[in-house]
């Protein structure tokens, strides 16, 4: 009985860290590369959207998983070119980001459906959805060997520590920053796309519900490294499994005060990682 | 330079006026049709105007606040939770303090700050003891203030009477008087006037303005000039979020009379559009507020009226942000050039 009360919590803490640990991987890539990306929940937003739409018209929800990823890219293509053509400030447009695809996806849902708030249902990916959550360990041991131990890898640190000596080599850093930053778009469309067609079968306004920005925690909790983005996203992900879990059996506590736990969690662990000097020199300063 | 003619705010808004235009396209109305509902729904009669008033005002106090942390170096994007926070202590206080109106309401705004400026100073602290980024702080603040919120009013202090989650109503001495009868527009907008005339004076003629400045423009040299970095920046965010907390304040005490999560449908997140859009300047952000109030009304108008999908606003919202920010470096790069 309690053995199964626990691997139901620990594979609830899977599922539920799984679309933060995907945004945070992409995070973790686009800031390496020298851009802060608080556009992640918008990137979020789109991808989840994007995917929903798509698999609604086509009932596949692969090709939705598809269709949110490259949602995702386009968002996140944005913000590389504003952050490299224009040098803009990258926090602005972030925000601007995120208002225009949580406004977009409302805007959408009118057009498309004629009704607010929510989508109708999808054919999501139902049971298959756990390929997802496995994959994500995956990706993250992926993402820090392409990180640490791959030419392209060490091209896109560069740009995060020092431009200039990438100019230097011959190589071009605003494409590179460019590139990194629409892969981190399309791995957050895809921690979208994970939420409308895998976890759930619809998309609903603010879905997302700040995931994007608890990413963001985990990024800097993780120090900047993949796989401890990885971990910080499990715990973040295990307050979650333990909201669901306990708060029918807790009752002199409130639901509100469990769910906001995992945003507690993120501000502690804020508080947790600073002072560790561990962030791309270059990070967020446009070259 | 002075004679040049400027032509990148016209290429800005030539830009925003075409994704508006596309976004209604999209809807199937004429643009001009669509932008003509949005006029007339903002500024059409009295009660249009008043609600545009009430709109303007509710994305001013924090837009101001946001004004004075991002002058100050500072990224408060947490306007919505301060807001939310200024609401809910201005509710609590208003529900249960029996005084005379001028005493009640001033107490009420006081509250309101009060709840603002703890929960900025919070980020502040943050920063400040721990070198936490405020930016992730602040955003992570909203959340928690939703759900702080939502626990005191589905728990301790929801109203017996309500079925809804909401406090206990106010008591009529804390209501702000109307300023337009008929609407429901309170003497809020002369608040946030007053604020936006003491932010400019506090910014540019005093000495601690000067050093909330500095340390936004340079802050090794202000460090050094003997600044306390650490505590200027808990108090410009703890101010910071006290004038979104005062606008928290005003909503509940000039509209809705008590306490509820229906307070702000996104105003501190907007808010940053309108700070921007005003280039940090109070004088300025105030015709932004008006123009951004405009939008938020009319909206709902068009909405009626036009078919167009209200959330088209926060379309065109989000493109003025990315086009007012790509346009600072069009602005600057030209000026550099000269």
């Amino acid at each position: 009985m309690t053995l199964a009360l626990l691997i139901g919590v620990v594979w609830l803490t899977f599922v539920k860290a799984t679309p933060m640990i995907y945004a945070a991987l992409g995070g973790t890539l686009s800031e390496r590369s020298g851009v802060i990306n608080i556009g992640l929940e918008g990137m979020m937003t789109a991808g989840a959207f994007s995917a929903a739409v798509a698999t609604y018209y086509t009932g596949q929800p692969l090709f939705g998983l598809l269709i949110g990823i490259i949602g995702g890219a386009i968002v996140g293509w944005l913000l590389g070119f504003l952050a490299t053509r224009f040098k803009v400030d990258q926090i602005v447009a972030g925000t601007g980001l995120n208002i225009l695809c949580l406004g977009g996806a409302a805007y959408g849902l009118m057009l498309l459906f004629n009704q607010p708030g929510a989508s109708p249902q999808v054919h999501s990916m139902g049971e298959n959805y756990r390929y997802l959550v496995w994959l994500a360990p995956v990706a993250a041991v992926g993402m820090q060997w392409f990180l640490s131990a791959t030419p392209w890898g060490l091209r896109i640190r560069a740009c995060g520590e020092n431009p200039k000596a990438v100019a230097a080599a011959g190589l071009n850093p605003l494409a590179l920053r460019v590139m990194a930053v629409t892969m981190s778009g399309a791995f957050a469309g895809f921690a979208g796309a994970f939420l409308s067609v895998g976890e759930l079968n619809l998309y609903s306004d603010g879905m997302t519900a700040g995931r994007g920005f608890i990413a963001l925690a985990a990024i800097i909790f993780g120090r900047w490294n993949p796989l401890g983005a990885f971990a910080a996203c499990l715990l973040f992900g295990l307050l979650q499994a333990l909201q669901i879990q306990l708060q029918g059996h807790i009752s002199w506590l409130p639901t509100d005060v469990f769910e906001a736990l995992p945003y507690v969690a993120a501000l502690i662990a804020l508080v947790g990682a600073a002072g560790r000097k561990a962030a791309p020199v270059a990070d967020g300063v446009p070259y | 330079m002075k004679h040049r003619l400027q032509l990148e705010p016209i290429i800005a808004i030539g830009i925003v006026l075409i994704i508006g235009s596309l976004t209604m396209l999209l809807a199937g109305v004429s643009p001009i049709d669509g932008f003509s509902a949005l006029l007339f729904g903002a500024f059409g009669g009295r009660s249009e105007i008043g609600e545009t008033l009430v709109q303007t005002t509710a994305l001013l106090f924090p837009a101001l606040g946001i004004c004075l942390a991002f002058r100050s170096g500072l990224f408060n994007i947490g306007a919505e939770g301060q807001l939310i926070m200024g609401g809910l202590f201005a509710g609590a206080l208003g529900a249960n303090f029996n005084a005379p109106p001028i005493i009640a309401i001033s107490a009420m705004l006081v509250a309101g700050m009060l709840g603002g400026g703890i929960w900025g100073a919070i980020a502040g602290w943050m920063k400040a003891r721990f070198g936490a980024s405020e930016v992730i702080a602040t955003l992570m603040l909203n959340f928690v203030a939703g759900f702080v919120a939502l626990a005191l009013v589905n728990g301790p202090w929801k109203s017996p009477l309500a079925s809804g989650a909401e406090t206990a109503p106010l008591l009529p001495v804390a209501f702000l008087p109307s300023l337009l009868p008929g609407t429901r527009l309170s003497i809020a907008p002369l608040l946030a006037i007053g604020l936006a005339v003491v932010i400019f004076i506090v910014l540019q003629k005093t000495v601690f303005g000067f050093d909330l400045r500095a340390m936004g423009d340079a802050p090794e040299a202000a460090r050094r000039s003997g600044v306390n970095i650490a505590r200027l920046s808990i108090i410009a965010l703890g101010l910071s979020g006290a004038c979104a907390g005062l606008g928290g304040a005003t909503i509940v005490g000039g509209m809705l009379h008590r306490f509820n999560t229906a307070l702000s449908p996104g105003y501190g997140f907007t808010a940053i559009a309108v700070a921007l859009v005003g280039e940090l300047n109070p004088f300025w952000i105030c015709v932004a507020a008006l123009g951004f109030g405009a939008l938020e009304s009319g909206g709902l108008a068009m909405q009626a009226s036009a078919q167009v999908p209200k959330d088209a606003i926060h379309v065109i919202e989000g493109a003025i942000i990315l086009v007012l920010a790509a346009r600072r470096y069009i602005v600057t790069k030209r000026t550099a050039a000269v």
